[in-house]
């Protein structure tokens, strides 16, 4: 039975219907996966001689012992963010004549083929072999490696658990953030270390390995927990979504923005009641940390702004860049409502303008925490921002009309290749590019010159933004039929 | 007059899926497309509704082609599937989207669904649920009602009765039958030939793009249109 259903997931993983991209997708993520396990090979055989040379002076048992279970806490987050609950797959079986053990245990055991949990087999065990073995004896090694395996099985069920009771009932996530918070502020803190925790405990396990058995029962209880989980809520409803009751909701200030505004109130409704413009959308927010990797402070005290540009560009564009590539693809599930509808085109766009302008403003009042490193910043951000709401938006917004592709908004957007094509490949090129050739010959006269320039274009396109929706529209008028016709196409 | 077709042509693939040398609807007929699948009613459909682009030929919609300008869509009202709905609203937030692209104030499409309260049965209003969550007979349903809340005087519906419970497809035909009037011309397509020739006027008959017969009912029509089809 377990052969049909893997053996099913297969074909259905080879006869899905964007192939291409899923199949590209996975043998990147294959690559990834490869060389990752290649890295945690060479990380576990050398991992002694690495402590000696990062931490020298420190006895490696201890750090070796600190690592375990800091290496399981940030694991268990990943694993909320990645690990996928294997239970769709299971819907088309649930009427058959097929035991819910069956089921459930098929659930059990494909959660398990993940290289998340080969990694820390990888990482820790040849540690153990070589030195704890030979340190603490034949019986305390093999305590170790029974250990770090319920761990990995600790994780994995507890990941599922949580993620399946936190799918029927979002409320248990937020007391789930406060401890996390609270860990890892304490951490932080230096009032209670995790690495300390764990060194203790497996200290004590290397001295009195029979202690090393509360491991697996706590991974037992685990299991038994999501199993029990798992045979009573065996209902497709109660594996999916909560029933929640939806309700009506309008914004009342778009209202004075009239057509337009309720276009773009329809489109707030489409970016948070699905899956994958919520999730793209969302991704924008923890762009906005990319500053950091940019702003240094020998580029702040120089002036070099030119620098600075991409980050600023990118981060209080992301929505405009991210979202905006795939310009009505969003809506093609209802696009040919749209069109048939008495919904004026020209509403459309400016619709696109406002949401689109609107993010960019949110986005650059978000990273004005930067401004704590220098006002510079906040400059160069306000520049970037007027150039976006001018200049990206147009650019966006025309690429847009040249979008064929449908997207199926219910899917997740991670690995999501769904909708991509030249042109919104194409598309972040102009709007990163330009702001350079504009600053670069501007920035001899000075580097605020240069920053000024680039406000220009930004403020000629919100001077002319009637004439440019008119271009759009007669643009988008002429490729109409094309881009309904490649949305009704559901590849 | 309100549709006049003239030397259309569509063609996929090499193949002619519509082609009408010359065809017009009168204001306020209530007209039946039927044709077995791939006779080409929602093609034509959709050519009148300017979602596709014919290969010839041309739709004039009260004496202008539809392609050229959006005159018709002031008058127009529309369901062919569930690419028309939002499906991420709720049914109430869909409906006064739809109203306010007709300048339908909040009250006034209230108004207006309390009066279809019979129709939805129960089933569409306050059930807390987004479109996409109805069964598809109810998606119908939220569909129909949006485009006959429109008040539009040339209704285009394709299959309506199509996944609707046993109730509601006599109560669509009733109220169909209601709203015959000079000043409504509708545009109705279905497989159920009983159902169309209860309601429609005048029956189009299609059969791979072309109109093999055009006439108005009678009492022997059903049974003309049974003879037909199970040739």
């Amino acid at each position: 039975m377990f052969s049909t259903f893997l053996h099913h997931q297969w074909t259905g993983f080879w006869r899905s219907r964007n192939k291409g991209a899923t199949i590209a997708a996975q043998v990147i993520m294959g690559l990834f996966a490869v060389y990752l396990i290649g890295v945690c090979f060479l990380v576990g055989f050398i991992l002694e001689d690495l402590i000696d040379k990062f931490m020298p002076g420190q006895d490696v048992f201890l750090v070796f012992n600190g690592m375990i279970l800091y290496y399981f806490s940030i694991d268990f987050i990943v694993r909320l963010q990645i690990q996928e609950l294997p239970t769709l797959a299971i819907t088309p079986y649930l009427h058959l004549n097929i035991q819910k053990r069956k089921l459930v245990n098929f659930l059990h055991i494909r959660s398990l083929i993940s290289v998340i949990n080969v990694f820390p087999l990888i990482i820790f065990f040849p540690f153990c072999f070589r030195n704890i073995g030979p340190e603490y004896g034949n019986f305390a090694c093999g305590m170790y490696l029974l250990a770090i395996f319920s761990l990995v099985m600790f994780n994995n069920y507890g990941a599922l658990y949580f993620k399946r009771i936190s799918a029927e009932n979002i409320k248990v996530v937020i007391p789930a953030v406060l401890l996390l918070a609270l860990v890892a502020g304490l951490e932080y803190l230096k009032i209670f270390s995790i690495a300390a925790f764990s060194d203790r405990v497996f200290s004590f396990i290397a001295i009195h390995p029979g202690a090393g058995f509360f491991f697996p029962v706590l991974a037992l209880a685990i299991f038994a927990l999501n199993d029990r989980y798992l045979k009573n809520n065996l209902y497709i409803e109660e594996l999916t979504a909560g029933e929640e009751r939806k309700s009506s909701t309008d914004y009342p200030f778009l209202d004075r923005y009239g057509a337009a505004g309720t276009l773009a109130a329809l489109e707030i409704k489409l970016i948070l009641r699905n899956k994958r413009p919520h999730a793209t959308v969302t991704k924008g927010l923890i762009l906005l940390f990319y500053g950091f990797l940019f702003y240094k402070q020998d580029l702040i005290v120089s002036n070099q702004f030119g620098k600075m540009l991409f980050p600023a560009v990118f981060m209080t564009g992301n929505t405009i860049l991210i979202y905006g590539q795939f310009m009505f693809g969003w809506q093609a599930a209802e696009f040919d409502g749209m069109l048939a509808n008495q919904v004026s085109i020209r509403d459309l766009f400016r619709a696109k303008f406002i949401l689109l302008g609107v993010s960019a403003c949110l986005l650059t009042a978000l990273t004005s925490f930067y401004g704590f490193l220098s006002w510079k910043i906040l400059a160069v951000h306000l520049a970037a921002c007027i150039y976006n709401i001018g200049v990206s938006t147009v650019i966006v917004l025309y690429f847009a009309t040249r979008n064929y592709k449908y997207i199926d908004i219910s899917k997740g957007a991670r690995f999501n290749w769904e909708g991509i094509s030249a042109s919104t490949m194409l598309l972040s090129l102009p709007v990163l590019l330009s702001p350079f050739i504009i600053y670069l010959p501007l920035s001899l006269i000075g580097p605020y010159w240069g920053l000024a320039g680039i406000t220009v274009p930004g403020l000629a396109g919100l001077a002319t933004r009637s004439f440019w929706t008119g271009f759009l529209v007669r643009e988008f008028n002429k490729r109409k039929h094309k881009i309904a016709e490649g949305f009704r196409e559901r590849s | 007059m309100i549709i006049e077709i003239n030397k259309l042509k569509k063609i996929y693939a090499g193949i002619t899926v519509v082609d009408i040398e010359q065809l017009t609807i009168n204001n306020g007929e209530t007209v039946g497309l039927i044709g077995n699948n791939g006779a080409g009613k929602t093609t034509l459909f959709r050519m009148l509704l300017d979602l596709i682009r014919p290969d010839a030929g041309e739709i004039l919609s009260k004496g202008h082609n539809v392609a050229d300008s959006d005159r018709w869509k002031k008058y127009t009202a529309s369901y062919l599937d569930e690419g028309f709905l939002i499906d991420y609203l709720t049914p109430e937030e869909y409906f006064i989207f739809i109203g306010s692209l007709h300048q339908m104030g909040v009250t006034e499409v209230m108004d207006f669904l309390r009066t279809y309260e019979e129709f939805f049965n129960a089933e569409i209003l306050e059930r807390g649920k987004y479109i996409r969550d109805f069964s598809k007979g109810n998606q119908n349903k939220v569909g129909i009602t949006a485009a006959l809340m429109q008040q539009p005087e040339l209704l285009v519906l394709d299959e309506p009765f199509a996944n609707l419970d046993p109730t509601t497809q006599i109560r669509l035909k009733a109220h169909l039958k209601l709203l015959k009037s000079p000043g409504l011309t509708t545009l109705i397509s279905s497989h159920d030939l009983n159902h169309v020739t209860d309601v429609c006027d005048r029956i189009i008959l299609f059969e791979k793009g072309r109109v093999i017969k055009d006439f108005y009912t009678n009492e022997n029509t059903l049974e003309e249109l049974e003879a037909y089809f199970s040739q």
